[in-house]
């Protein structure tokens, strides 16, 4: 591109507006997050569904894989940061959409704690004094709703955000599991966590992964 | 009465950069120069002058032990430039029939 070439008024738009579209095609994720979590949640809910359907228990509380899986998420993120070349303004949108879950995650775990920390023994009382009049109500199975409520949210989000559609239905698709999910039981429940992540993160996170691969091979040649 | 075009700005690299920087919140001159196709060097000269301007902060650091320019629009840049669009459309709506 010439330095001191003028240009025409037209010319001008043109060139802003060809500026403006290159700048706005240069998203690409490399995927591997949507790929972690989307690989963690289905395995720690199939894991979960398969406890309770086979009658066994793991050794240790296979939901603390997800806690696990932080350590090489904050690797990866630092990774992008510093192989990132450009910052769009949605690149920031979704850094502050993507921390906000993150902590609302770690509030509704401790809230749930909570919830059942101090309904176990008003069940427990209520169950002994009305002896075969057991109540059949399982506060986790709706812990699992809210769970795929949050979930949903940063997906459709970010798929929107960024014009990803897979994202964007795999989202959508959450929501919609988190209302079956209200009506039905945990092991179900369980089954539904694990299609909504491998639909809104493991599919979506391999597609984006395959593009990413196919840029930078496109690029070296 | 026609206001007279921003000269910093009226330049073909010179606009270039601004409309990439106007879209994000900040670019590597890597980035820039990949979009622009230009040459380091022609690159180089064109965004100390928008600099000089005050149009864009540019920022230089060391990424895994080499050197990075960051190159991100000021406020004054941001007028600059939608000051110029203005003016553009201006010009091209009289010269429309």
């Amino acid at each position: 591109m010439a330095e001191e070439k003028q240009l025409t008024e037209k010319e001008s738009l043109q060139l802003i507006q060809q500026m403006i579209n290159k700048a706005k095609g240069s998203y690409h994720d490399t995927g591997i997050g949507p790929i972690l979590w989307g690989s963690v949640i289905t395995f720690c809910s199939l894991a979960t569904f398969a406890e309770i359907q086979f009658n066994f228990e793991l050794p240790f509380d296979v939901w603390l894989l997800s806690l696990v899986a932080i350590i090489p998420q904050v690797f990866i993120s630092i990774r992008e940061g510093r192989m990132r070349k450009v910052l769009k303004y949605e690149d920031v949108a979704l850094g502050y959409i993507w921390t906000c879950f993150g902590i609302s995650i770690f509030l509704l775990i401790n809230i749930n704690a909570s919830i059942i920390a101090h309904l176990d023994p008003i069940f427990t009382d209520y169950n002994k004094l009305k002896g075969p009049h057991e109540i059949t109500f399982d506060y986790n199975s709706y812990s699992t709703s809210l769970f795929l409520l949050l979930y949903g949210m940063p997906s459709i989000l970010t798929g929107a955000l960024t014009k990803f559609k897979p994202m964007l239905y795999g989202g959508i698709l959450c929501w919609v599991c988190c209302i079956i999910s209200v009506y039905a039981n945990i092991k179900t429940d369980l089954l539904l966590m694990a299609f909504s992540a491998t639909a809104m993160w493991l599919i979506p996170g391999i597609i984006l992964r395959r593009r990413y691969l196919n840029k930078l091979e496109c690029s070296k040649n | 009465m026609f206001k007279e075009l921003d000269p910093i700005l009226h330049s073909q690299l010179r606009l270039a950069v601004m409309s990439l920087l106007i879209s994000v919140k900040q670019a590597d001159f890597i980035f820039i120069k990949e979009k622009t196709n230009a040459t380091a060097g022609n690159l180089s000269v064109q965004v100390q002058k928008l600099k000089e301007a005050g149009y864009i902060d540019v920022i230089k650091e060391f990424k895994d032990n080499y050197p990075n320019t960051t190159c991100k629009i000021t406020k004054k840049g941001i007028q600059a430039f939608e000051d110029y669009v203005k003016v553009l459309q201006e010009y091209l709506q009289v010269k429309q029939p």
